[in-house]
């Protein structure tokens, strides 16, 4: 019900202790620590550079378990993120240090069989992509690199057109015709190699005084090196890189069996880059102390009532000065202590803004207007009981998942009520369900009677229940704001800021039930008599005379002080639109029931029978998933909207800092303290 | 008189159709727009998938109050289910027209409403922390998709007292 009491903590003790203090504050986990100002003798360090260095162990392990999940992906359940995270034990704790090194080895082996298999990976991808290029060179029984004789030249080329032996002849005596070397006529050997439909490979041979001239009319002619030159026959090089192909898989297959074997160590890795989580963690923290030559000095907050537990944990192992006084100050931080119906809402808050300085933690207020409001847009007795089955049977079956999760959980367990109680209001069972079912398949006619009145036949009355409760949240607002401005003893204030409100725009109200014309359009069954809309006027006028009188009173010039007046007194108009914005109510709760009720018409649709069964259960389950989820999302959406803006509009800023204290905040693994 | 009767019908299920039409498309393309955004930030970090997710579908419900006053409407003029009186001209305009409020902001709202998730969406990406308030910002717009929705569904379950 209320933000917590903090104090503010000063601890000084020794350098060769400090290790030991740190490693007490971070188990205990209470103390937000601060940097420490000091003054004179007092100095800051820099760790900066211990901090990079455990960013890469770490992340070098990180990777090693990317690796792992790679190669050999761990079993995880469905609700692995249900689970919360393994206890260790100090015990265990300490011997797993004691193996920090030898597990960081692991890591670094692995990181290196990674590399090497997707080095092996690369070679045997080049090698059989040669062996590929090689193929067409497979007849060749000299070597790719043969030059000639003593006395002739030659040449291994592609052309990349389809010859044989005369055409070649013919085109060649052509070419040196064109190009006028007739001498090369006669003098030269084309030798097929091998041709296939767009390429002929052959090995020309010339004397070698014509060597020159040759190759050119060969360029010109349109032949081009071979893609890949060996150095040997190519069959036997084809032979060679397939040996290769074939050791380097095994050399990876063999890798992956180191690998694999490593994944033994998954639980150490995992260990050592929660433990320098919490080395960099504390090595943050000690940037913030202030140092001289043999103390160190540690400033921060923590909960009032976690100072007789920390001083005694403390004092109890090292020399250690603690000292503790009364929180005040810009930059306390924000913790928050509510009873387990308002608890989960803490998040929510979160997501605006915790309570600034001085101001009133409004998680209890917002708590039952929360679970109210969120029922009454889902509106369904039986998507209400569905979330009520899973977010208990959850929260029963995996007690020890993270604290956010449990909160989450626990809010739409109690909205899940909420949507139940309303559902059993207006009527809705998944929406006509029931009817629908009964109709199609046993021809029977069933009435379900809401408890109170069904929005869908009675739309207007249900949008007169929305403005209503909208004025009552909104007024509830109000409220609050006069209540932490009573808090302070600001009585003045509260007069002027709330009680000029509350006689305005209630009085309005009051007022309009009185006008025949407004009961006619909000088909009311009830006016109230004219004195008593005269009266309400009365009250209205004296409102608004008040406020404009004093909302301005922040300035001193009285002119100023009118016109600020006036202007605030215009703010009224945004309370027609406040009021008016709760018609979502209506809205986002028909919404709900009216798709509802067209997926169960769109089952019914296939008929009675077994054939007709089948399909509508089919509809039915994938309509109403989806018609959850929807509005599932719509409510929560809403819900804050109407709690963010109208509602916290009324009184709240936030701007709190949120309360971090120093503690193991580690991924995997939960270290007990004892 | 048969032909007036029957363009009364043609005139309230074109309403119907409207509201459906002009809405949904509004959804599509600004859950497309977000879902866009939603899968750059999911490149960098797939842990904000649930985040960005809520955010992308926040454009999405428009379609959904499109396809509620459609429906209501096919009820109403007897389409579905069957069963209803014939509908005279008149009748049929009215309900033609009170499903423009919900087609037209539909359609309007959740294009701007998906310009504000997509900018929600950048913000999650940045500051998670801040998620509350981007989904708030988009909520925002809705407000008005919301208050279409409710003057239509209060014409067209209004018209049938008028008689006419």
């Amino acid at each position: 019900m209320a933000v917590l009491p903090m104090s503010r903590v000063n601890i000084f003790g020794l350098l060769k202790d400090r290790k030991k203090i740190l490693e007490t504050l971070q188990r205990l986990g209470v103390i937000d620590v601060k940097p420490f100002d000091g003054g004179d003798g007092f100095e800051k360090i820099e760790t900066a550079v211990f901090q990079a260095r455990f960013q890469k162990a770490k992340a070098e392990c990180e990777q090693a378990l990317e690796i792992l999940d790679r190669y050999s992906p761990e079993e995880k359940s469905m609700f692995s993120s249900l689970m919360g995270l393994e206890r260790m034990s100090s015990a265990e704790y300490e011997s797993r240090i004691k193996r920090r090194d030898e597990i960081l080895g692991k890591a670094s082996e692995l990181v290196r069989l990674e590399k090497e298999i997707s080095d092996l990976k690369a070679e045997a991808i080049n090698l059989s992509s040669n062996i590929e290029a090689l193929g067409p060179w497979k007849a060749l029984d000299i070597s790719m690199r043969f030059s000639g004789t003593k006395k002739t030249s030659a040449f291994l080329g592609t052309f990349s057109e389809s010859y044989d032996e005369s055409a070649l002849n013919l085109y060649f005596a052509e070419s040196c015709e064109k190009k006028n070397a007739l001498e090369l006529k006669e003098n030269v050997h084309f030798e097929i190699v091998s041709k296939s439909e767009n390429q002929t490979c052959v090995m020309v041979v010339c004397l070698k005084e014509l060597a020159n001239r040759c190759e050119e009319i060969l360029r010109y002619m349109g032949l081009v090196a071979p893609v890949v030159n060996v150095d040997g026959k190519p069959a036997e090089k084809i032979t060679e890189f397939e040996k290769r192909i074939k050791k380097a898989n095994e050399q990876a297959e063999e890798d992956k069996g180191k690998i694999l074997k490593l994944s033994a160590f998954r639980g150490e890795l995992k260990f050592i880059v929660d433990y320098f989580d919490m080395r960099i963690d504390k090595y943050q923290v000690i940037e913030r102390l202030g140092h001289s030559k043999r103390v160190f000095g540690l400033t921060g907050y923590l909960p009032k009532s976690d100072t007789e537990n920390l001083a005694e944990s403390l004092t109890g192992e090292v020399d250690v000065a603690v000292e503790f006084t009364d929180a005040d100050g810009d930059d306390v931080p924000v913790a928050l202590k509510n009873n387990g119906f308002a608890a989960p809402l803490e998040g929510v808050l979160e997501t605006f803004s915790l309570p600034g300085r001085g101001e009133v933690d409004p998680t209890s207020a917002m708590a039952v207007f929360y679970y109210f409001l969120f029922g009454l847009m889902l509106s369904d007795a039986a998507y209400g009981f569905l979330m009520v089955l899973l977010c208990g049977f959850a929260l029963w079956k995996f007690p020890r998942m993270k604290q956010g999760m449990k909160k989450s959980l626990k809010m739409f367990l109690y909205c899940g009520i909420s949507t139940t109680f309303w559902g059993v209001m207006f009527g809705g069972y998944f929406g006509d369900a029931i009817q629908v079912i009964a109709k199609t398949f046993f021809d029977k006619e069933i009435v379900i009677r809401p408890l109170w009145f069904s929005p869908m036949d009675e739309p207007m009355r249900m949008l007169v229940f929305s403005l209503l409760v909208g004025i009552i949240h909104l007024f509830a607002g109000l409220g609050m704001k006069f209540y932490s401005l009573a808090r302070t003893k600001q009585w003045k204030d509260a007069i002027y800021d709330v009680i000029f409100w509350y006689m305005l725009v209630g009085g309005a109200i009051v007022y309009l039930l009185s006008m025949q014309m407004f009961v006619d359009m909000a088909s009311l069954n009830f006016i109230l008599s004219p004195s008593a809309g005269k009266i309400a006027a009365l009250v209205a006028v004296l409102g608004a005379i008040g406020i404009a009188l004093t909302a301005g009173r922040s300035s001193k010039n009285p002119a100023k002080r009118l016109a600020k007046g006036l202007y605030e007194l215009y703010g009224v108009t945004s309370y027609l639109s406040d009021i008016l914005s709760y018609s979502r109510l209506l809205a986002l709760g028909l919404a709900t029931g009216v798709i509802a009720n067209v997926f169960n018409k769109m089952g019914s649709m296939f008929g009675g029978g077994i054939l007709g069964a089948i399909a509508f259960t089919i509809v039915f389950v994938v309509g109403h998933t989806l018609n959850i989820g929807i509005n599932l999302l719509g409510a929560y959406v809403h819900t804050n909207r109407l709690q963010f803006v109208e509602f916290f509009g009324k009184f709240y800023d936030g701007g709190g800092e949120k309360y971090a204290p120093f503690r193991a905040d580690t991924a995997y693994f939960e270290m007990e303290n004892k | 008189m048969e032909i007036m009767n029957g363009l009364g019908m043609a005139f309230a299920l074109l309403g119907a159709a409207i509201s459906a039409l002009l809405a949904g498309i509004g959804s599509a393309v600004g859950v497309g727009m977000a879902g866009e955004a939603a899968a750059g930030v999911v490149t960098e970090d797939p842990q904000k998938f649930g985040k960005v997710l809520i955010l992308q579908l926040l454009p999405g419900t428009q379609g959904i109050y499109g396809l509620l006053i459609a429906f209501i409407t096919l009820s109403q003029i007897g389409v579905l289910g069957g069963g209803g009186d014939a509908i005279s001209l008149a009748e049929g305009i009215l309900y033609f027209v009170a499903c423009l409020p919900m087609g037209f902001v539909g359609l309007w709202s959740a294009k701007r409403q998906a310009r504000a998730a997509v900018s929600g969406i950048a913000l999650v990406a940045k500051r998670p922390d801040q998620m509350g308030k981007a989904i708030i910002f988009a909520a925002m717009v809705e407000t008005y998709a919301i208050l279409a929705l409710l003057i239509s569904i209060l014409s067209i379950v209004g018209i049938p007292a008028l008689g006419l």
